[in-house]
C-alpha cells in the first residue's frame, strides 16, 4: 500500500475508531466465553461427576464457593446456570458485536462515499473529460462496495480469530503440551492448503467474470441492436451466437466447480484426518493417564474451534488483496487535484462589461482551437456567436464559466475590469446562467428541475421561468404536472422539451449574465419563435449571449462574431454585417431569400 | 446428487459415534487394542464422505449452471421473437438485467437449496434418531429447543428480508445520486449545486447508515439467539445427562456434540425455505418474459410453409419483386390512442423512390414500421408483389429487406463479420464491390488490419461517418430488392457528407427505397414524398408540387434548405 492509500484510510476512519474498538473488544469477549465452555463441562465431567481430586486451589476455592464438588455433583443445574449465564454474557457481546461492527463499517462507508462525491465535484473538468464516465462510477460505487465487505465481513473477523487461534492454543498448551503440540501442527498445513486454494480459484473467477462480462455485453448488444437483428431477420444467428458463447461460459463454471469441489473434498479428508490423529493420540494419552477424561473432551472442542479459523484464514487472506486493490483505485479518485481558486480570489462586478483579450486555448494534447480571440461586450448588451461545428464558440462560453482554465498567461477574460482568474469560481458561476449545447437533467420533478439552482424557489417563479420558455402548456399536459418525474423512473422528454426545461431553469437563476448555447437547435420553427419573443422580454439588465447560426435569433444583437477556425473573422450589427457583404451576408441572403432562389 | 449429499453428511452424523467409542472403549476400558481397526474404520468413513461430498458438490454446481443456462437461452430466445413496442416499453438495462442476473439466482437457489436442504435435513433426522437410540429421554429434553428456535427464526427472517430489501434499494439511490454528479458534471458545476447535490447524496448515506444498522440489529439478535439455543442445549445434558458420565464418558460426549450441531441445519432450513421467497420475484420476472406474446405472430400455414425465425425454410423462400402496395391501411400503435394512419393508400411500384420527411419526433417511421411488419395494421392491408404481407413469414421479409438505421448499429467484431451480416455468404469480391459503391473502401483500407480489424463495442473504434458507410455496405451487400433508409442527422465533417450523400444516391439506384429524408438532395430527387406532421400524413406528391402546393410542406423545406446553406457557408 502506498503512503497516500494509509492517509486516506485514516481519514475515512474518523468516528468510525470508538465502534470498532468496541467491535473488537465484544468479539475479544465473545470468543474468551466460547472457550471458558469447554472449561466449564471439563471442571464438572472431572471434578464434579468423576470426584477426580485436583491440586488446583483455584479450582478448588471456586468448587467450595459453590458448596464443594460433592454437592455439585447432587445438583447438577448449579454448572448448568453458569454454562447459560456464561452464553447469556456471549449473546449480548455477540449482539454489541454485530452493531457496532456495522456501525463503524458503514460510518466508514458513509465516509468514503461522501468523500468521494465531494472530491469528484470539485474536481476540474478537464478531469472528467480524461477519465472515462464509467470508471469513475464504477470506483464509486462497486469499488467502495468491496472495501465496505472486507471492512464489515473480514477486518473483525481476522481480530476474532488471531484471538481464537491464539486462545485455544494456550488453553490446550496450559492443559497438555504434548498434545497441544501435535494439535498445533497440523494446522500451518491446513493454512497453507487453503491459501494455494484461494490463490488458484481466483485466476479461474476472473476467467469466468471475463466470459460473463462477454456474454454480457453479446447480450446488451443485441438488445441495443434489436432493429438491425429484426431487419436483416437474424434472429436465429443471434440465438446461435448467444447459445454459444453460454456454453463456453458455462464450461468455465463447470471447471471452476470441480476445483472447488475438488477443494471441499481433500479439505474433508485433511480436517478429518487431523480429527482422528488429536482424538486417537487423545485416546492414548487418557489411557497412558497423561490426560484426564475432562481435558480430552475439552481438547476435541478446542480443537474443532482451532480447525474452523484457520480455514477462513485463507479466504480472508485473498479477499484482503482483492480490497486492496479497490482501495488504491478510490485513492486515485482521492488524490486527484480539485478546482482551486488563486489566493485571494474575490468578487467583480458581475454587470460590468465583459471582455475577452487575446484568448488563445487548446484541449489537452489537441491542435489549438482558440486563436487570439478579442471582443468586448458593454454591460446589458447582447452577443451574438455564429460559427460552424468546431468552430470554439462553445468552448469561448466555457471559459467565461471557468469550466475550462485559461492556460496562456497571455490571454485573459475580464468582467467588469477584473481577470476572472481572480475571481472565485463559485461567485462567477453563480452569477452566469448557462443553458449548455446537450442539457442535463436531473432525476427529480421537473419543479426541482427548473428551481435547483436556488434553494426556495417558488413555484410562481419556476412557473414564469416555464412560460418564458414555452414549456407551461406543456407540462400542465402531463398527468403530474409539475411534479412530474424526469428520467429513469419517470417520463422521457423529447430534445426540444429538454431544451426548454434548461433554459427555464437558466431563467429562475435572475443572474446578470446569460449564455444561450445552441439551445432551440431541437425545437420547431413555431415554439422557437415564440420562445424569442418571450425571452426578450425577460433578458431586462442581463448581458446575454447567443449562439445560433440562425439569423433570426441573432440579429437583434448588439453586436454578432462570426467565428471561423477559432479567430474572429466578422464583427458588427446586424446591419453592418450584411452591408460588409462577408459570411454573415451570404448566410443572411441564404435564410432569406431560400427557396425562390432553386 | 441428492443421494451423495445424504452419504456426505454421515460422517458428520457419526463423528460423535466415534468419539463415544473412543471414550467408551479406550479410554472407559482402558485399552487400545481396537485401535487400528478403529483407525483403520474412520479413515474408511472420512474417504467415504469426501468421495460423497466431491460427487454432491460437482453436480450440484453441474445442475445450477445448467439451469442457469436453459433459462438464460431460452429467455433470450423469447427476446428475439418479441415485438418493437416491448422494447419501447422497456430499458434494454431492464432486460438485460432480466436475462442475465434473474436467471443466474433461479439456478443457484434451485440447486443449492436442495443440496444444503438435503444435507441438513439428513444431519438433523441423523442425529436425532442416533440420539433416541442411545438415550431417548435425554434426546427428547434436547429436542425442547427445536421448536422454540424454529419459532424465533420464522419472526426474524420475514424481517430480515424486508430491512435487507431496503438497503439494497437505498443502495441503487446511491449509486444513481453517482451517476448523475458524473454523468452530470458539466452541469452541477455550471448550476453551481455541488453542495445541493452534496446534501442529497448525505441524506441517502444517513439513511441507508440507518437501514443497515437495523439489518444488523436483526442479524445480531438472530445470531445471539442461534448461540444461546446451543448453550441452552447443552446446559439441559449438563444437568439432566451429568450422571450418565458417570459410566458413560461416551455418550455425554455424544450428546454434547448433538446438542451443538443440530442447531445450524435448522438455521439452514430457515434459510433455504426464506430464499425461496427472495427468489420468486425473480421467477415472476422471468416467467412474465417468457409469457410475453410476440406482438406480429405468423399464422401456423406461413410456419408451416416458411419455418420460424430459428429454423426458416429457406428452400420455400420466393425471390421478392419489390412492387409494394399499401391498401386502405389504418393503424395505432398499440400504446397510443389515436389512429395515425386512417385507411390511407398508397402504390410503390418496383424501382421508385419514396421520400418521408417531417419534423424531429413527428412519426416518420411508423410507414417503415408497418412495411417490415414490425407492427400489424388493424384494417386494410400491406402488400408486397401482390401478396398481404401475412401470408409469408416475417423471416422471408426480413430476409429481403436492407434496412439502414439512422444511428448506425455495428457488432462487436471485424469489420467483415459485420458486413456479412446479412448475407454471411457473401464472397471478398462481393463485399469490395460494395464497399467501392458506397466509398467505404478508403475506411477499410485505413484501417490497420483492412476487413479483419475489429470494430469494437458497438462500432465505437470507427466515427459515426465511417459507421454509417460502413451499414450502407452491410445492406446493399445483401442485394436488396426494398431499401429502407433512414437518414442520420447527426453532424459528421463536410467530406464524409458528401461522402454518405453520394453512397446514398447509389445504393437507392435499381431498388424499390423507401427514405426518411433529412437531406434536401434526397428529398427533391424522389419520385413521390410524403409530409408526416404529428404522426399523420399530411400532404404527399412530389417535390414540385409541394413546392407549388405552398403549404406545410414549404415551410419545413425552406428551414432545411436555410439550415443546409448556412452549415455550408459556415464550414
Amino acid at each position: 500500500m502506498k503512503k497516500r492509500s494509509v492517509y486516506w484510510v485514516w481519514e475515512f476512519l474518523k468516528g468510525t475508531k470508538a465502534a470498532f474498538l468496541i467491535g473488537i473488544a465484544s468479539t475479544l469477549i465473545t470468543a474468551l466465553t466460547g472457550m471458558l465452555s469447554p472449561q466449564i463441562i471439563r471442571l464438572s465431567v472431572d471434578q464434579i461427576i468423576l470426584g477426580e481430586p485436583t491440586d488446583d486451589v483455584g479450582i478448588n476455592s471456586f468448587l467450595e464457593s459453590f458448596g464443594g464438588a460433592a454437592y455439585l455433583k447432587e445438583n447438577l443445574w448449579i454448572p448448568a446456570l453458569i454454562l447459560l449465564a456464561v452464553a447469556a454474557v456471549a449473546f449480548l457481546t455477540n449482539y454489541l458485536y454485530r452493531v457496532s461492527n456495522t456501525y463503524g463499517a458503514e460510518t466508514l462507508t458513509k465516509n468514503m462515499r461522501e468523500k468521494l462525491f465531494d472530491r469528484v465535484s470539485h474536481l476540474p473538468f478537464s478531469w472528467h473529460m480524461k477519465n472515462h464516465t464509467g470508471d469513475i462510477i464504477q470506483r464509486s460505487t462497486s469499488d467502495v462496495e468491496t472495501v465496505k465487505n472486507f471492512v464489515s465481513e473480514q477486518l473483525t473477523g481476522i481480530f476474532r480469530i488471531i484471538i481464537m487461534v491464539v486462545m485455544s492454543l494456550s488453553f490446550m498448551f496450559s492443559m497438555n503440551w504434548k498434545m497441544a503440540l501435535i494439535a498445533a501442527s497440523c494446522m500451518p498445513l491446513i493454512l497453507i492448503y487453503s491459501l494455494v486454494f484461494h490463490k488458484k480459484i481466483k485466476t479461474a473467477f476472473t476467467e469466468c467474470d471475463e466470459s460473463e462480462g462477454k456474454l454480457s455485453a453479446m447480450a446488451q448488444e443485441n438488445l441495443t441492436g434489436v432493429r438491425v437483428v429484426r431487419a436483416f431477420g437474424r434472429e436465429g444467428y443471434e440465438k446461435d451466437k448467444f447459445v454459444k458463447y453460454d456454453r463456453f461460459y458455462t464450461g468455465l463454471w463447470t471447471k471452476l466447480a470441480k476445483i472447488m469441489a475438488r477443494f471441499w473434498a481433500s479439505n474433508d479428508i485433511i480436517t478429518g484426518l487431523e480429527i482422528l490423529i488429536v482424538m486417537v493420540s487423545g485416546a492414548v494419552f487418557t489411557v497412558n493417564g497423561e490426560l484426564s477424561v475432562g481435558e480430552y473432551i475439552a481438547f476435541i472442542s478446542y480443537n474443532e474451534m482451532l480447525l474452523w479459523p484457520i480455514r477462513m484464514l485463507g479466504r480472508m487472506l485473498s479477499e484482503m488483496s482483492k480490497a486492496g486493490v479497490s482501495l488504491n483505485r478510490i485513492v486515485y479518485i482521492m488524490d486527484s487535484e480539485p478546482e482551486r481558486d488563486k489566493e485571494g480570489a474575490g468578487e467583480c462586478d458581475m454587470t460590468g462589461d465583459i471582455a475577452f483579450e487575446h484568448v488563445n486555448f487548446a484541449y489537452e494534447n489537441c491542435p489549438e482551437l482558440l486563436h487570439d480571440v478579442s471582443f468586448r461586450v458593454k454591460a446589458g448588451t447582447t452577443v451574438g456567436i455564429m460559427g460552424g461545428t468546431g468552430s470554439g464558440k462553445s468552448t469561448l462560453m466555457l471559459l467565461l464559466d471557468k469550466v475550462y482554465d485559461l492556460e496562456d498567461p497571455d490571454s485573459k477574460i475580464t468582467v467588469g475590469g477584473v481577470d476572472i482568474r481572480d475571481v472565485r469560481t463559485e461567485y462567477l458561476r453563480s452569477n452566469i446562467g448557462i443553458v449548455l449545447q446537450e442539457p442535463y437533467l436531473f432525476s427529480r420533478t421537473l419543479a426541482e428541475n427548473i428551481g435547483i439552482k436556488r434553494e426556495g424557489t417558488t413555484l410562481e417563479e419556476i412557473r414564469e421561468a416555464a412560460k418564458a420558455a414555452a414549456l407551461d402548456e406543456t407540462i400542465e399536459s402531463f398527468t403530474d404536472g409539475y411534479d412530474t418525474f424526469v428520467g429513469e423512473r419517470g417520463v422521457t422528454l423529447s430534445g426540444g422539451q429538454k431544451q426548454r426545461t434548461a433554459i427555464a431553469r437558466a431563467l429562475t437563476g435572475n443572474t446578470p449574465v446569460l449564455i444561450f448555447d445552441d439551445s432551440l437547435s431541437a425545437v420547431d420553427t413555431e415554439t422557437d419563435a415564440k420562445i424569442r419573443r418571450s425571452l426578450e422580454k425577460k433578458f431586462g439588465t442581463a448581458t446575454v449571449f447567443l449562439i445560433s447560426h440562425r439569423i433570426t435569433t441573432l440579429k437583434k444583437a448588439d453586436l454578432i462574431l462570426v467565428l471561423d477556425h477559432g479567430t474572429i473573422k466578422e464583427s458588427g450589427t446586424h446591419e453592418e454585417l450584411v452591408a460588409q457583404g462577408g459570411i454573415y451576408a451570404e448566410v443572411y441572403r441564404a435564410q432569406t431569400d431560400g427557396v425562390d432562389e432553386l | 446428487m441428492i443421494f451423495c449429499g445424504l452419504m456426505g453428511s454421515m460422517v458428520d452424523i457419526f463423528l460423535p459415534v466415534y468419539q463415544r467409542y473412543a471414550f467408551d472403549h479406550f479410554v472407559g476400558l482402558g485399552t487400545l487394542d481396537t485401535l487400528p481397526y478403529y483407525i483403520a474404520a474412520f479413515v474408511a468413513t472420512v474417504a467415504f464422505s469426501a468421495v460423497a461430498n466431491y460427487i454432491a458438490m460437482s453436480s450440484a454446481f453441474r445442475t445450477e449452471v445448467e439451469i442457469n443456462r436453459d433459462l438464460r437461452d431460452s429467455v433470450f430466445s423469447h427476446l428475439q421473437t418479441l415485438g418493437f413496442s416491448y422494447y419501447n416499453g422497456n430499458s434494454v438495462g431492464y432486460i438485460h438485467s432480466r436475462v442475465m442476473s434473474d436467471t443466474s439466482k433461479i439456478g443457484s437457489l434451485v440447486s443449492w437449496s436442495l443440496m444444503d436442504g438435503v444435507w441438513h435435513l439428513t444431519y438433523l433426522l441423523g442425529a436425532v434418531v442416533v440420539m433416541l437410540v442411545v438415550n431417548a429421554r435425554l434426546a427428547l429434553l434436547v429436542l425442547t429447543i427445536a421448536p422454540l428456535i424454529v419459532l424465533m427464526f420464522s419472526i426474524f427472517q420475514g424481517k430480515l428480508i424486508r430491512s435487507n430489501r431496503e438497503v439494497r434499494e437505498m443502495n441503487s439511490i446511491i449509486t444513481s445520486d453517482f451517476n448523475e454528479g458524473i454523468t452530470g458534471a458539466k452541469t452541477v458545476k455550471t448550476l453551481v449545486i455541488e453542495d445541493k447535490m452534496q446534501r442529497t447524496l448525505q441524506e441517502h448515506t444517513v439513511k441507508i447508515r440507518k437501514k443497515a444498522l437495523r439489518v444488523a440489529h436483526l442479524r445480531g439478535l438472530f445470531s445471539s439467539t442461534i448461540n444461546i439455543g446451543s448453550s441452552i442445549a447443552l446446559a439441559i445434558v449438563l444437568w439432566q445427562g451429568g450422571y450418565i458420565a458417570e459410566d458413560e464418558v461416551g455418550t455425554f460426549s455424544l450428546f454434547m456434540s448433538y446438542a451443538q450441531g443440530i442447531i445450524e441445519p435448522m438455521r439452514w432450513i430457515i434459510d433455504a425455505v426464506s430464499d425461496l421467497i427472495t427468489c420468486q420475484v425473480n421467477i415472476e420476472r422471468v416467467d412474465k418474459i417468457l409469457h410475453t406474446e410476440p406482438d406480429v405472430v405468423d399464422t401456423p400455414e406461413v410456419v408451416a410453409k416458411y419455418g420460424t425465425v430459428f429454423e426458416p425454410k429457406t428452400e420455400n423462400f420466393e425471390p421478392m419483386i419489390g412492387d409494394i402496395e399499401i391498401k386502405d391501411v389504418t393503424f395505432t400503435y398499440p400504446d397510443g390512442h389515436e389512429p395515425v394512419l386512417e385507411h390511407f393508400s398508397l402504390k410503390i411500384p418496383f424501382g421508385t423512390n419514396v421520400a418521408i420527411v417531417g419534423e424531429t419526433g413527428a412519426g416518420k417511421s411508423t410507414l417503415v414500421n408497418l412495411i417490415c411488419r414490425f407492427y400489424d395494421v388493424n384494417e386494410g392491408a400491406i402488400l408486397i408483389d401482390g401478396k398481404d404481407v401475412r401470408e409469408r413469414s416475417q423471416n422471408w421479409l426480413h430476409s429481403n429487406v436492407g434496412y439502414v438505421l439512422q444511428t448506425p448499429h455495428l457488432f462487436s467484431g471485424s469489420v467483415r463479420e459485420n458486413l456479412l451480416y446479412g448475407n454471411p455468404n457473401a464472397t471478398d469480391e462481393e463485399i469490395n464491390r460494395a464497399l467501392a459503391l458506397v466509398s467505404a473502401d478508403e475506411v477499410v483500407n485505413k484501417l490497420e488490419r483492412g476487413l479483419d480489424s475489429d470494430v469494437g463495442e458497438g462500432g465505437d473504434l470507427l466515427s459515426t461517418g465511417e459507421k454509417q458507410l460502413i451499414s450502407f455496405a452491410r445492406a446493399i451487400l445483401c442485394d436488396p430488392k426494398l431499401l429502407i433508409l433512414d437518414e442520420a442527422t447527426a453532424s459528421v465533417d463536410t467530406l464524409t457528407e458528401a461522402k454518405i450523400q453520394s453512397a446514398i444516391d447509389q445504393v437507392i439506384q435499381g431498388r424499390t427505397s423507401i427514405v426518411i429524408a433529412h437531406r434536401l438532395s434526397t428529398v427533391k430527387n424522389a419520385d413521390c414524398i410524403l409530409v408526416v406532421k404529428n404522426g399523420k400524413i399530411v400532404e404527399r406528391g412530389t417535390h414540385k408540387e409541394l413546392l407549388d402546393n405552398n403549404g406545410y410542406y414549404r415551410a419545413l423545406y425552406t428551414r432545411q434548405y436555410e439550415d443546409e446553406k448556412t452549415k455550408a457557408l459556415l464550414g
